[in-house]
């Protein structure tokens, strides 16, 4: 019985941190329909702070909750709001969650580079582990009862504020109806802002809260995801009512201390079931839900991509194995080996392309179906020992086949549903194994066979080999590799360009039009998920494969998000974005990393800026992903455009062919580095366009834009020619003084031309 | 009987009834009009027909059978299909695709077996789209997009084409127009049900005309019965004296 | 906002000529397409303006321009002579203009108490809000504490409206009042804005129904197609009116 009180009181205050994270991610995605996954990270900065005031800097206790709790963590939602939230007004489903996810990755990239993730930092309970009293033979902790206080105290707090005042009734308002809001008198935005600072507050109070309990051991990755852990509670009300959110947050406390409790101590794999069993119950949650009504388009989506040929993805599919071949000649054996493990990771990447561009849907976990494909092909498609052992062919493809089938059945339950739920439902499942799976490294006996599923933590996972072809030399590797995802791209070209391709653009168009037409929708998704996933599947073998042996890190979901962030960045519609997105998460960090580490070796008296520029680089690909709301078709689109004006202006293209060929083979004798080819030819890429605007803009630009530079702007007129008496009319009618007034002429405006903002003419 | 009928639908939002017992039918060859001021349930009883909403109680039959309970696609495998009046397109595709991928998905979720591409061909002349079926959908203005949303629906082969607000945001050439692919296309043996704001354009084409008002269908009949009903005319611009 | 309600008050007072709201040649429309192609329309002080004609003529756009709600592409938005293109429905309302949407008017998942709560973002108290609309319509008292989305539509409308009673505005903007309403509701509800209009407020009313808000109007005009054709006495209009809805 006391041990049934104990539990009973420990899942109790673990239900109410949950439950404090959870109203407030209730509380943002109510107000502006943006739901945060960057919830945790938020609640970890927070707490990281706190641990740095109070025992890293030894401020008092209470002076820092009151900076932390009172301060930065209402600055931090106000900021948020002000800076991002406010513009993702009328953007996608993806593009939000996309924002989100980078400003998640951007506070967890910050946190690293403050707070080095190898130092182990401990934060006490409130008044100590030792502060406890003890009822009817149940010892319970000071700090625990805080929890409770201050979760029943918010639960009041949030019951006051949503019905006795004012603020918090028009808050309740602004779910409705934002336009009404205004017909009354009240800016929505302001009500957004303040439930933003609302919501950010209680994310970090519960990350103060949890540490302690928890151990206290201070994790950022782990404190990031408590994001999860709100999100199931909040399911209970359906991201909506926030009453159900508590209740859901404490049979979340309680189910994990009770499994704790009475689980058989000889399973050991119970501790990870207690980690896991969010998602577990976030599942069960999904499959329970009503489907959606089908409704039509609410927003129109900016994004727009242009869809090649089959013919022309081949061409450059060719000359992406040709430009590829022609760098191994340039590299060593090494970077050999760290560029085909980025090719690995776009061919991953082109299961987003699919999903996401295509479908409109949203994977956040694809590293996790690499995963599931590495195991099975660890487990059944290896022959041989030693240095002799080789992937089969066989072995790869019941892999792919494995996780295409394991996809289906971890997204089926969301597909009812809107594209938010599949991503968090993926997002899950990517923790879950994590957690669950990747951790299972001790040896169980199922049907007197005796295995592990993740042997020592570690997977050797041998090349593949198949009749002639031995991927042991990395060469052959990375151009089997380059290979394959050419022929996966172009086949994913050819898909969108068939009738299923069409289908799937008119499913992400208009759910409710294609509905109607006779689609049906679940059986769409469900298929296109089956696909990405075992493409997803393949890169994560050959991943595997690439790296030789493999660690539950490797597939950790922070990775997973970072890749989709920067495929979403590099251009989520485009073959070339998966190819960007997947070299830069592959092993751009690494390399950037690397190379700036290596620098500050090199020069002991420049290590910090160095250190600090190599987290600085991190920090910034995040903040280019938060800049995706503004560019939802992202960078690799601009280039394109930026290219496509240059067609009729040969002279350039050809020009920049042969400045890119001088440069390789200058690299090629030796008579520059690597590096310098690698940063000269980026500069040439980048700059053409703009080279050509400047010598032939007659061919590049458009007729409007002609047009435009052809007639001088107002600041300039009568500079360059005499100064007449029609200019001086248009001048007033212009700056809308009234004519005839004054008849001498006067230089206009001599100020804007001071301070340089007069577009000159090229 | 008609092709398609409602049997006392009647559905429910909160406190208001949005429509309220009605059963209407469509006929075959035929034109059937379907009007009433803004607010009398027209969206409502459409999306009803089609499957979006859930009705409190009533029936639809599609030649006979009760299509209640069925899903939106399941309708359209039985020959049923709809334009919206808030336009729905396929952005991302081509004025031709957007045509193209409504054979597609007919092939892909049905036996029917259409050859898709001499198909479209046939619809985008059919309606007259042959000249902008290269553009992007975006590019396409409202007046001519309506008629997208109706050669899409057209590649289903339906046998009952429900148009909400065809004619809004056309010219008065594009209306004309539109008004003889109607006309022509009921006479090939399609069912139209019409929900339109033009009047003129609504009596010159319908053979039957229901009006609905607060959600109740007050007054049926010929497009002649329909201009001299004082209902209808009270509905529309209302009553001096008022009778409770 | 406090400051340019000082700067520019539009109470009916000045016997000036300077319309309260005025629209002069108003273009807008929702993206790419444009629905106003030059609106021209006047309100006077203490006058009741009745925008008339059939559907998708523009009517509701018109309102919602000037409620503050939708940019202008081009002309200009007026309160009493000041341009305010690019105005926000927020300031707009801190201004005095009062305005109540086609549809429901109302937050379905709040109480009718909580209704007028949010009501008072403009100034007024709500007790004097609860005052005015419980005196006016008894029922809503009754029902202060049921979610307005359970109510009738007639009483629903009643609330929507009950704002304008109890913020005092300068203009109430009224956009299909009639829309899904019994006849004898309607009556009711332009009733208690004939009471409004005696008392001094300037209104501008869309209807399709045109003949609940013709004997309360001072100046009726009539909408087709993004343009006001035209603009007269009410029983003008009323004339007219038939032709343009039915075609007959």
């Amino acid at each position: 019985m006391t041990t049934f009180l104990t539990f009973t009181i420990l899942g109790l205050v673990l239900g109410s941190v949950y439950a404090i994270a959870a109203s407030g991610l209730v509380l943002t995605y109510n107000t502006s329909g943006i739901f945060n996954f960057a919830h945790g990270a938020q609640a970890m900065l927070g707490t990281f702070l706190y641990w740095q005031l109070t025992y890293g800097w030894g401020w008092p206790m209470w002076l820092s909750l009151v900076v932390v709790v009172g301060v930065v963590g209402p600055a931090m939602g106000a900021i948020l709001h002000a800076l991002i939230m406010k513009g993702l007004r009328d953007t996608a489903d993806v593009t939000k969650i996309v924002v989100t996810v980078a400003i998640l990755l951007g506070m967890l990239y910050l946190s690293q580079w403050i707070w080095h993730p190898e130092e182990a930092r401990i934060m006490e309970m409130f008044f100590g582990s030792g502060a406890k009293i003890e009822f009817a033979g149940v010892v319970i902790r000071v700090h625990e009862i805080i929890c409770l206080v201050v979760a029943a105290a918010i639960a009041v707090g949030l019951r006051l504020l949503f019905t006795r005042s004012r603020v918090g009734v028009v808050m309740r308002g602004a779910v409705d109806d934002p336009d009404l809001l205004r017909r009354c008198g009240h800016n929505p935005d302001r009500v957004a802002a303040l439930s933003w600072a609302m919501g950010s507050t209680l994310a970090v109070l519960a990350g103060v809260l949890i540490t302690p309990i928890g151990g206290g051991a201070l994790e950022a990755n782990a404190l990031t995801l408590l994001v999860i852990d709100a999100f199931a509670a909040a399911m209970f009300g359906r991201l909506r009512s926030i009453p159900r959110t508590f209740v859901g947050a404490m049979v979340l406390g309680m189910t994990a201390t009770y499994v704790m409790a009475y689980f058989p101590t000889d399973w050991t794999w119970s501790g990870n079931f207690r980690v896991s069993l969010p998602m577990i119950i976030l599942f069960v949650v999904l499959i329970v839900l009503p489907q959606d009504r089908l409704r039509g388009a609410a927003i129109r989506t900016r994004e727009r991509y242009r869809v090649p040929t089959v013919r022309k993805a081949a061409v450059w599919g060719a000359v992406l194995v040709a430009v590829v071949f022609l760098l191994t000649l340039l590299m060593e054996e090494t970077s050999v080996t760290t560029f085909a493990l980025g090719m690995t990771f776009a061919i991953i990447a082109l299961s987003l392309t699919v999903l996401t561009g295509y479908a409109g849907e949203l994977n956040l976990a694809p590293l996790s179906f690499g995963a599931v494909a590495t195991i099975v092909a660890f487990h059944f498609g290896v022959s041989g020992t030693g240095l002799a052992a080789r992937l089969t062919l066989w072995g790869i493809l019941l892999a792919v086949l494995v996780t295409a089938v394991v996809g289906g059945l971890v997204a089926l339950p969301a597909l009812r549903l809107r594209g938010l739920y599949l991503a968090l439902a993926t997002m899950a499942f990517g923790v879950f194994l994590s957690t669950m799976v990747l951790r299972d490294t001790v040896e169980h006996t199922l049907f007197g066979r005796t295995f592990s599923i993740f042997p020592n933590g570690t997977l050797i996972v041998p090349p593949l080999k198949i009749g002639p072809l031995d991927l042991r030399d990395p060469e052959t590797f990375l151009l089997t590799a380059t290979a394959l995802f050419s022929l996966i791209a172009v086949g994913l070209v050819a898909l969108r360009g068939s009738g299923y391709g069409r289908r799937l653009a008119a499913m992400k168009d208009s759910p409710a039009a294609a509905a109607m037409l006779g689609q049906n929708l679940v059986k769409l998704k469900f298929g296109v998920f089956m696909i990405s996933a075992a493409i997803a599947g393949l890169g994560g073998v050959l991943m595997a494969s690439a790296s030789g042996s493999v660690a539950g890190e490797n597939f950790a979901v922070m990775a997973s998000l970072g890749l989709v962030m920067l495929t979403v960045v590099g251009g989520i519609g485009y073959i070339s974005g998966a190819l960007f997105g997947g070299l830069m998460s592959g092993v751009g960090f690494t390399i950037m990393v690397g190379t700036f580490n290596d620098l500050a070796a090199a020069t002991p008296a420049m290590e910090t800026i160095y250190k600090s520029l190599g987290q600085l680089a991190m920090v910034a690909t995040a903040l280019i992903g938060m800049g995706v709301g503004k560019n939802p078709s992202g960078t690799v689109h601009d280039i394109i455009e930026g290219y496509r004006s240059l067609r009729k202006a040969r002279p350039v293209l050809i020009g920049g062919a042969v400045a890119e060929a001088v440069l390789y083979v200058l690299t090629l004798t030796g008579v520059i580095g690597n590096w310098w080819f690698a940063i000269l030819s980026a500069c040439l890429g980048m700059m053409l366009p703009v080279f050509g605007k400047m010598i032939m803009p007659e061919a590049v630009l458009s007729e409007e834009e002609l047009a435009r530079r052809r007639s001088t702007p107002l600041e300039l007129e009568g500079i360059d020619e005499p100064y007449t008496e029609e200019l001086r009319r248009r001048l007033d009618r212009e700056l809308g003084l009234p004519s005839g007034v004054d008849r001498a002429p006067r230089v206009p405006a001599p100020r804007a031309a001071e301070e340089g903002d007069v577009h000159v003419v090229a | 009987m008609s092709l398609l009928e409602t049997r006392g639908i009647t559905v429910r939002f909160g406190g208001n009834t949005a429509v309220d017992d009605v059963s209407i039918g469509v006929d075959e060859g035929r034109i059937t009009g379907l009007i009433g001021p803004n607010g009398a349930g027209k969206t409502t009883l459409f999306n009803t027909v089609t499957g979006l909403q859930k009705p409190a109680s009533g029936r639809v039959l599609l030649d006979g059978a009760d299509i209640t309970r069925l899903a939106p696609a399941r309708r359209a495998h039985l020959g049923m299909a709809r334009t919206f009046q808030r336009l729905e397109l396929f952005l991302s595709l081509s004025v031709r695709d957007n045509v193209r991928v409504a054979g597609d998905i007919l092939r892909a979720n049905t036996r029917h077996r259409v050859d898709v591409d001499k198909e479209t061909d046939r619809v985008l002349s059919r309606t007259g789209l042959g000249d902008i079926a290269h553009l992007e959908m975006s590019d396409v203005p409202t007046g001519r997009a309506r008629v997208v949303e109706v050669a899409r629906a057209l590649m289903t082969s339906p046998r009952v084409l429900l148009l909400d607000e065809p004619a809004s945001g056309q010219t008065e050439q594009e209306t004309e127009d539109f008004a003889g692919l109607l006309a022509g296309l009921a006479a090939e043996g399609l069912a139209i049900c019409l929900v339109e704001h033009d009047l003129p354009l609504v009596m010159k084409l319908c053979s039957t005309i229901h009006v609905l008002d607060y959600g109740a269908v007050i007054a049926s009949g010929t497009p002649k019965e329909i201009q001299e009903s004082p209902e209808v005319i009270a509905a529309y611009i209302g009553t001096e004296e008022v009778t409770a | 906002m406090s400051a340019a309600r000082q700067t520019a008050p539009l109470t009916g007072e000045n016997a000036e000529p300077a319309p309260l709201l005025e629209l002069a040649g108003v273009r807008a429309g929702y993206g790419p397409i444009e629905v106003l192609h030059g609106v021209d329309l006047k309100v006077g002080p203490g006058s009741v303006v009745a925008l008339l004609g059939p559907n998708g003529g523009g009517k509701s756009t018109t309102m919602k321009v000037c409620a503050g709600l939708l940019p202008l592409t081009g002309g200009e938005l007026r309160f009493a002579g000041r341009r305010m293109n690019g105005i926000s429905g927020e300031d707009a309302a801190q201004l005095g203009v009062c305005s109540i949407p086609e549809g429901r008017g109302i937050f379905p998942n709040l109480t009718v108490r909580e209704n007028l709560w949010v009501g008072t973002g403009t100034g007024a108290k709500l007790s004097a809000m609860e005052e005015a609309a419980y005196s006016r319509f008894p029922i809503l008292g009754e029902r202060r504490h049921q979610l307005a989305g359970s109510m009738s539509g007639g009483q629903q409308q009643m609330l929507a409206l009950s704002r304008a009673l109890g913020t005092d505005p300068a203009v109430l903007l009224l956009d299909e009042l009639s829309m899904g309403l019994a006849p004898m509701i309607v009556t009711q509800m332009y009733d208690t804005v004939a009471q409004l209009v005696a008392e001094g407020l300037s209104v501008l009313v869309a209807e399709q129904f045109a003949r609940a808000v013709l004997p309360i109007a001072d100046t009726a005009a009539l909408m087709l197609h993004g343009r006001v054709v035209s603009v007269g006495r009410p029983d003008e209009i009323e004339d007219q009116l038939s032709s343009s809805y039915l075609g007959g």
